[in-house]
C-alpha cells in the first residue's frame, strides 16, 4: 500500500473541506474575516519543513480534498530524473519534494488533475495516472516499458 | 524623530490645510493617493512635511484612487498608522475597495472633502460622494467647518485604531466650502494631539512574523453572512466608544461634539435637519427668525452619519412639530436618502412630526440665511395647519418652475 | 460683522490676498472667514472671493452677501463685472484703475451718484513698479487698510511680514512697498 500520509504531520487533511469545521456563529468568527495560519508563536516557521509546522484549523493544510479525485496519479522512483517539473507545475503543491530529490503525492491535496503526467518527461513517464482504489504494489507492477523511437 | 514645526495658539486656515495638520500631528506612517480637485491640498502638505522632515513617513503616489485605497488597506494591514483624502470621482473609483478596508477591520482614516459626482462635470460641494459611502462599513463623520476638519481627523485616528472599534473612519467636510475657506482655527500643539490619538497598537499585522496571517479570505453563503453581521455589530457598537473620544476630546480643548447636534431646540417647533456647512448657515437663519418672528426654529445636525444615531434622532425631533430633512445629493429617482433615515426614525415615536424633504445646494449652490428662513417658514405653515401643506419632497434654490412630489395622506 | 468681495481674475492674487487678510484680521483676536467662488479656473478667467470679519465666531457659510467692501483688482472688471450686485446703501468700492475717480463714474453707468463711496487707486501700475510684475493683491490690501481704517499702517504692514514669511527678503519688501503705496495714494 502506498503511504497516503507521506511527509505529513498529524494535522494534515484532518477534515473534509466541503464540511469545514464546525460552522460558528456571527460572534465567533474571527475579525475581519482574518485567518491565522499556525497555531502558536511562529518565528522563524519559514526555516521548517511544512510536517514540521504547526497549521492552524484556518489553513488548508488541515484540510482534505482527496475525495474529488476520480484518478490518482502514481510516481515510479525507478524513472524519476528529479527533474522538478512535475513540482513546478502543480497547481495544489501536492508534490512533495526535499532537497529536489522527488518523494512522492500529497494524497490530501492533489485533486487528481494529471498535470504532473503531462509535464513528466521521462521515458515511461514517472507518473501515471491508475484509478482511485489501484494500490501502488499492482500500480507498479503495471507500468509501461520504454518506449522505441519509430523510425522516420 | 520629526522637525518640529511652528504652530500659532490660532491659526487662519482651511478645512484642507487643517486636516494636513491633524495628519501631520498624529504622525501618519503611511499616506497612499491619487490627489483630485478639491481635497488635493491634503495630500499635497502631508507629501510635503514628509520630505521636509515633519513627519518621519511615506507618500506613496499610485495611478488611480482604487490603488490609494488598495495601498492603504496594504498599509494598514501590515500594522501603519494610515490616512489619505479622496473627493467625487476619485471617491467613486474607491468605492469598492472601501468595502474591503471596512471588511477587513482596517482603522485607514480617510479625508474626503465632499463633492458632486458627474455627470455633467462639477468640482463643488455636494453631498453625493459622502451618499455613496453610506453601506460601506466605515464610520462617518461630517465637520461643519475647518477647525472641526481638524478635530474629527484626531478623533477618527483615536476611534479607528480603539480594538473595540477597529473600523475605518471617514471624516467629511464641504468641499469648497470648508476645504477652501480659511477660517480661524484653534490646533492643539504637536505634544497634546499626539499625546490624545496615542501610538497605533496593531492587530492581526501582517509584519508580526510570529503570527502570519491571512487577509482577503472567501466566504460563500455558509460563511460571509455570519462576518457581515459582525461587522454590523462593531459599527453599531462603535457608538459609545465614539462618545468618549469626543468625551476625551472635549476635556482637552472644551470643544464638545455629539453624535447628534442640537441647535436651539430646548423649546423648538419647527426644524432644519442637516449635514455640513448647512448646519451653521442654518442656525444663524434660526436665530434671526426668532428675534425676527418669534418662531420657534432649531436646528438639528447629524454628527456621525455612520453608525447613524437612530435613537438619538428620535430624541432629539420627537418634541418638534414640523421638520425638514436636507438632502444635498441628486435622489436619483427616491424621497431623499437622508430623509428616509430621519422619517424612519420619526415614525417610531409616538408624536410622528410632520417631516418633508428638501434637494438643494447640488453641485456647490449656494445656500443661504435667507433660503433657510424660507424653509423654517414653510415648516411653521404645516405646524399651524396640522398637516403638510406642501409636496413632500421639493428642491430648494433650482431655477425654473417648482419641482416636486408627493402630497401627504394625513390631515 | 463686516463683509468683503474682491473681484478679480485668476492669478491676480485675490484668494491670496482675502486669506492674507484674514490672517491679519485674525491676529486682532477677530473672527475671520476668506473663501473664493472659483473652480477649474485658468489664469485670467474672473472670480470672486470673499472675506467675512466678526466679533464672534462666523457660522454664515453662504457665499450670498451685502457686501460692506468691493474690492475690485482687475481694472477691466469693473466694467465688465456685476461689481454692484447685492450692494448696500452704504457699500464702499476700491477700484484698481489707470482713469481718474470721476472718468471711472463715468464710464460706468452703476457707480454713478456714488462718488463718495467710490475709491480709486492704481494697483497694477504699483504693483508693477514695486513687485515687477503684475500682482495688484497687495495694494489693494493697502487701500482696504486706509479706507476701512480698521488698522493701523504700521501694525498691518508688521503682520503681512509674517503671513509672508516663507517668501525671500526682497519679495517681502517689495510687497511691503506695495501696500504702504497704495495706502498713500488711493482717493
Amino acid at each position: 500500500m502506498q503511504d497516503l500520509k507521506l511527509k505529513a504531520n498529524e494535522n494534515r487533511g484532518l477534515h473534509q473541506l466541503e464540511a469545514g469545521f464546525d460552522l460558528l456563529g456571527w460572534d465567533e468568527v474571527t475579525q475581519g474575516s482574518v485567518l491565522p495560519s499556525f497555531e502558536g508563536d511562529a518565528t522563524g516557521i519559514a526555516g521548517l519543513k511544512a510536517e514540521e509546522r504547526d497549521y492552524s484549523h484556518h489553513n488548508s493544510y488541515t484540510a482534505t480534498v482527496a475525495s474529488w479525485r476520480v484518478k490518482k496519479p502514481v510516481f515510479n522512483i525507478d524513472v524519476c530524473i528529479d527533474c522538478q517539473n512535475c513540482w513546478v507545475w502543480c497547481p495544489d503543491s501536492s508534490i512533495l519534494s526535499r532537497d529536489k530529490q522527488m518523494l512522492g503525492i500529497d494524497y490530501d491535496h492533489c485533486k487528481g488533475c494529471e498535470v504532473c503526467v503531462e509535464v513528466c518527461p521521462t521515458n515511461p513517464k514517472s507518473l501515471l495516472m491508475f484509478s482511485e482504489q489501484e494500490d501502488l504494489e499492482t500500480a507498479l507492477s503495471q507500468w509501461p516499458e520504454k518506449k522505441k523511437k519509430e523510425k522516420k | 524623530m520629526a522637525v518640529k514645526y511652528d504652530l500659532n495658539e490660532r491659526e487662519v486656515w482651511d478645512g484642507n490645510f487643517a486636516a494636513s495638520q491633524a495628519l501631520r500631528q498624529a504622525q501618519v506612517d503611511v499616506v497612499v493617493a491619487y490627489p483630485i480637485t478639491p481635497s488635493t491640498p491634503i495630500v499635497e502638505n502631508y507629501g510635503s512635511y514628509v520630505a521636509n522632515g515633519y513627519i518621519d513617513g511615506e507618500f506613496v503616489m499610485v495611478e488611480s484612487e482604487h490603488a490609494a485605497m488598495s495601498g492603504c488597506i496594504g498599509a494598514s494591514a501590515s500594522g501603519g498608522r494610515v490616512s489619505t483624502a479622496t473627493s467625487s470621482q476619485g471617491f467613486a473609483l474607491m468605492a469598492e475597495v472601501l468595502y474591503q478596508a471596512s471588511g477587513m477591520r482596517l482603522p485607514i482614516v480617510l479625508n474626503v472633502v465632499n463633492r458632486a459626482l458627474a455627470s455633467p462635470l462639477n468640482v463643488r460641494g455636494d453631498h453625493a460622494d459622502m451618499y455613496l459611502g453610506r453601506d460601506s462599513g466605515w464610520i462617518q463623520m461630517g465637520a461643519f467647518n475647518a477647525q472641526e476638519a481638524y478635530d474629527l481627523a484626531l478623533c477618527a485616528f483615536k476611534i479607528a485604531e480603539n480594538h473595540d472599534v477597529r473600523l475605518p473612519v471617514m471624516v467629511h467636510q464641504d468641499g469648497f466650502i470648508t476645504s477652501h475657506t480659511a477660517q480661524n482655527v484653534y490646533p492643539l500643539t504637536d505634544e497634546a494631539a499626539y499625546n490624545f490619538v496615542g501610538d497605533i497598537v496593531p492587530v492581526d499585522d501582517m509584519l508580526d512574523f510570529s503570527r502570519p496571517v491571512t487577509y482577503g479570505a472567501q466566504t460563500e453563503e455558509d460563511w460571509h453572512f455570519e462576518h457581515k453581521a459582525k461587522q454590523h455589530k462593531a459599527l453599531m457598537d462603535s457608538r459609545p466608544i465614539i462618545d468618549e473620544v469626543y468625551a476625551e476630546f472635549e476635556k482637552l480643548t472644551g470643544r464638545k461634539y455629539n453624535r447628534v447636534e442640537s441647535y436651539d431646540m430646548e423649546d423648538a417647533e419647527v426644524v432644519i435637519v442637516g449635514l455640513g456647512t448647512t448646519v451653521e448657515t442654518a442656525r444663524v437663519a434660526a436665530k434671526e427668525l426668532r428675534e425676527e418672528k418669534g418662531i420657534k426654529a432649531g436646528v438639528v445636525a447629524i454628527r456621525c452619519f455612520r453608525p447613524f444615531p437612530f435613537d438619538q434622532v428620535r430624541d432629539a425631533l420627537e418634541g418638534a412639530k414640523a421638520v425638514a430633512v436636507t438632502d444635498r445629493s441628486s435622489p436619483g429617482g427616491a424621497m431623499g436618502a437622508f430623509y428616509n433615515e430621519v422619517a424612519a426614525a420619526l415614525y417610531t415615536t409616538e408624536s410622528r412630526p410632520l417631516v418633508t424633504n428638501f434637494i438643494y445646494g447640488l453641485g456647490g449652490r449656494d445656500f443661504s440665511i435667507e433660503e433657510a428662513k424660507r424653509i423654517f417658514i414653510e415648516q411653521k405653515a404645516h405646524a399651524d395647519a396640522g398637516h403638510i401643506t406642501t409636496d413632500i419632497q421639493q428642491f430648494s434654490g433650482l431655477r425654473g418652475p417648482h419641482l416636486g412630489y408627493f402630497q401627504t395622506k394625513r390631515g | 460683522m463686516i463683509e468683503v468681495r474682491w473681484h478679480s481674475r485668476a492669478g491676480q492674487g485675490a484668494v491670496s490676498g482675502a486669506k492674507g487678510l484674514g490672517d491679519v484680521v485674525a491676529t486682532t483676536g477677530k473672527e475671520v472667514q476668506a473663501f473664493a467662488l472659483y473652480g477649474s479656473a485658468k489664469r485670467g478667467a474672473a472670480l470672486r472671493a470673499y472675506n467675512r470679519i466678526s466679533d464672534e465666531q462666523i457660522f454664515n457659510h453662504a457665499k450670498f452677501m451685502h457686501p460692506d467692501f468691493v474690492l475690485v483688482i482687475d481694472p477691466a472688471l469693473a466694467f465688465t463685472d456685476n461689481i454692484e450686485v447685492n450692494e448696500k446703501d452704504e457699500t464702499k468700492y476700491i477700484i484698481t484703475t489707470h482713469l481718474s475717480k470721476e472718468e471711472l463714474i463715468a464710464g460706468i453707468p452703476a457707480l454713478a451718484g456714488k462718488e463718495d463711496r467710490v475709491y480709486v487707486v492704481d494697483c497694477i501700475e504699483i504693483s508693477l513698479s514695486t513687485i515687477g510684475r503684475s500682482m495688484p493683491n497687495a495694494p489693494m490690501l493697502g487701500a482696504f487698510v486706509k479706507i476701512s481704517g480698521m488698522f493701523e499702517l504700521d501694525y498691518f504692514l508688521e503682520n503681512m511680514k509674517r503671513v509672508l514669511a516663507k517668501f525671500p527678503q526682497k519679495i517681502i519688501d517689495a510687497n511691503m512697498e506695495a501696500i504702504t503705496r497704495a495706502y498713500n495714494e488711493v482717493k
